[in-house]
């Protein structure tokens, strides 16, 4: 599972990385082909109504979909993982107030908050504001995992006594702590990953992404404003499609995968 | 040997209270605790669960959590008072000058940590000018001084057996030389051979560093085995003191002679004897005397007066009991 996750991942990857070295970016600005070609050999995805070669946008677009996703998925768990922590271990007071933050926050449709923050500043969006506007939503369901999970660790006999040998608390949650949550952490950011590169992709297919950069999410809002659908070309919505379905399988099986790493009662029997 | 009353005190508490406040009432876990600990004896605290054990010991490291606290008295480790002493400076006084030997030795390595890395953690957290490789070196000594092969510093804890497991943990507690251990039933998860290797590994280190050790359990063959002096608690009040000698010859206080008559031995076969009544409600203690309910020579007095500990004919023996009060001379064995 997390073998073939990864391997997926790594081909996505490879693609983006790769891709620039043998196609011309420069094909993903409009009037670079001819508009409206189902896929040929000269045009392997075909061009759209203005005339970009889909290829080129889909190697210019596919790392900036992983960059935002990954800068908003990383953002967020980091401050969920600080949040979850101090919530955690720290209880009381500091937790009633981040536990009562974060449940209220988690009411609010993550969307909505999200179309008026890209609206507001739409005009000069970049892909790293980008990123951020995605990770101010994306910590609180990190934070509210990690808490738990804190919780539970935080009562085990050995953090108590590294507690009476004397260690001090930040060495207890940095030493003791975090080196039993990695593989939690790790799926996490997965799952916090996906769901950043989803809502990022819901922005751009409502036109709100950045407005200069051939982003996967802005092929999909084009394809919908000019009716690709109806007018039968299928190359046109049907490739970024497929490209975040193979990265979302991809990142679910990294998730599912290490979770089964992570948690005994997912383990199979060997 | 030194009559106890010559040696020096490392340990004293007194009046030590430590209070639970629950939603039903103060729970008073530990009463008004005075107990004398002396320069490298043992000392074995026995009573039944929830006589206030385990939470003396916790008062011992300031490590008792809310809602409990410690609500009087004074903790001395060679005079000065650990309860006045900042929390940065206790937690310094926590494995350098008292460590604590675990009660599950199972669950107290963490899972995910080699044995060197989790021992080297704690020595450097208070020895910081420690070089990485000296920590190394201590670990592979403390590892021979308890009897396991140094490599065993290279294995997660679940490699490792139970006694293995609390091996390490003794290791750990002696790394940086206490003078007081404290041992909170550290056998009570493993089978009697392994007990007896643990325990007597215990004490040729305690004799090697010339520790003082407060053990605590409710195994009275371990403890006659193991310490020198006994003290039993009662409703987290201690209510005899004296030497394994005069506890286990003489008992005077009813309870510690219910207790001892209940340990099963080879000479006298036949049904046990145990204690009547059940334990008490520390929310609810009864007036007076707090084991005059269940007392077999209950006297009308202790329904309404608490007794203190007072000395007995002989050096070091203690009992708190009406019965040994001034003018009450009659119930004497």
């Amino acid at each position: 599972m997390l073998g073939v996750g990864l391997l997926m991942l790594g081909a996505i990857l490879l693609f983006a990385l790769i891709g620039p070295v043998f196609v011309d970016t420069d094909m993903a600005q409009p009037l670079s082909a001819p508009p409206r070609l189902a896929p040929t050999s000269a045009h392997p995805f075909g061009t759209d109504d203005a005339g970009r070669d889909l290829l080129a946008v889909m190697v210019a677009g596919v790392p900036l979909t992983l960059r935002i996703g990954f800068l908003a998925g990383a953002v967020g768990l980091g401050i969920g993982v600080l949040l979850g922590f101090v919530s955690g271990y720290v209880g009381g007071k500091v937790d009633t107030v981040i536990r009562g933050t974060v449940d209220t926050l988690l009411t609010v449709p993550g969307l909505v908050v999200l179309i008026s923050i890209a609206s507001t500043i739409r005009e000069e969006i970049s892909v790293n504001l980008m990123a951020l506007v995605v990770a101010s939503l994306a910590w609180m369901w990190p934070t509210r995992t990690i808490r738990s999970q804190v919780l539970t660790l935080r009562e085990r006999a050995y953090v108590h006594m590294a507690k009476l040998n004397g260690l001090s608390t930040m060495e207890i949650i940095w030493k003791e702590l975090f080196p039993n949550l990695l593989p939690y952490l790790a799926a996490n950011l997965a799952g916090a990953v996906s769901w950043a590169v989803l809502a990022t992709i819901g922005l751009e297919a409502l036109g709100l992404g950045p407005q200069n950069e051939p982003t996967v999410g802005m092929t999909i809002y084009w394809s919908i404003t000019f009716s690709a659908l109806i007018r039968g070309m299928w190359w046109w919505w049907s490739i970024p499609i497929i490209f975040l379905a193979l990265l979302f399988v991809s990142l679910i099986m990294i998730a599912a995968g290490l979770d089964e790493l992570a948690n005994p009662k997912q383990r199979k029997a060997a | 040997m030194t009559a106890p009353s010559m040696r020096r005190a490392l340990l004293e508490t007194r009046g030590l209270e430590i209070q639970f406040d629950t939603r039903r009432g103060i729970a008073r876990a530990v009463n008004e605790l005075d107990l004398t600990l002396y320069e490298g004896e043992r000392f074995g605290l026995v009573g039944e669960s929830g006589s206030g054990k385990t939470t003396t010991l916790l008062g011992l490291l300031r490590l008792i959590e809310e809602p409990g606290r410690i609500a009087a008295g004074e903790i001395l480790l060679d005079g000065v008072d650990l309860l006045k002493l900042s929390d940065e400076a206790m937690r310094r006084v926590r494995l350098s000058r008292i460590a604590m030997v675990p009660q599950g030795a199972m669950n107290s390595l963490n899972p995910v940590i080699r044995i060197g890395d989790q021992m080297r953690l704690t020595i450097l957290e208070h020895e910081r000018d420690v070089k990485r490789d000296e920590a190394d070196d201590r670990i592979r000594e403390l590892l021979e001084m308890v009897g396991l092969l140094p490599t065993v510093a290279r294995l997660y804890p679940h490699e490792l057996s139970g006694g293995m497991k609390q091996r390490v943990c003794i290791a750990t507690a002696i790394c940086l030389g206490p003078q007081l251990i404290l041992a909170d039933e550290p056998t009570s998860a493993l089978d009697v051979v392994v007990q007896r290797q643990i325990m007597q590994t215990l004490r040729s280190l305690q004799e090697r560093i010339k520790a003082t050790v407060l053990l605590v359990g409710h195994d009275m063959g371990l403890m006659a085995q193991f310490v020198e002096r006994i003290g039993i608690m009662y409703g987290g009040k201690l209510v005899e003191v004296g030497t394994v000698e005069e506890i286990f010859r003489n008992p005077r206080h009813p309870y510690t002679q219910l207790l001892i008559s209940s340990i099963p031995s080879f000479e006298t076969r036949g049904t046990f004897k145990s204690i009547p009544g059940a334990g008490l409600s520390l929310l609810n203690p009864p007036g007076g005397c707090l084991f005059h309910p269940r007392c077999p020579d209950v006297m009308d007095e202790c329904a309404t007066r608490a007794p203190t500990l007072v000395q007995l004919q002989e050096d070091s023996h203690r009992a708190a009991c009406l019965l040994y009060e001034e003018g009450n001379h009659a119930g004497t064995t």
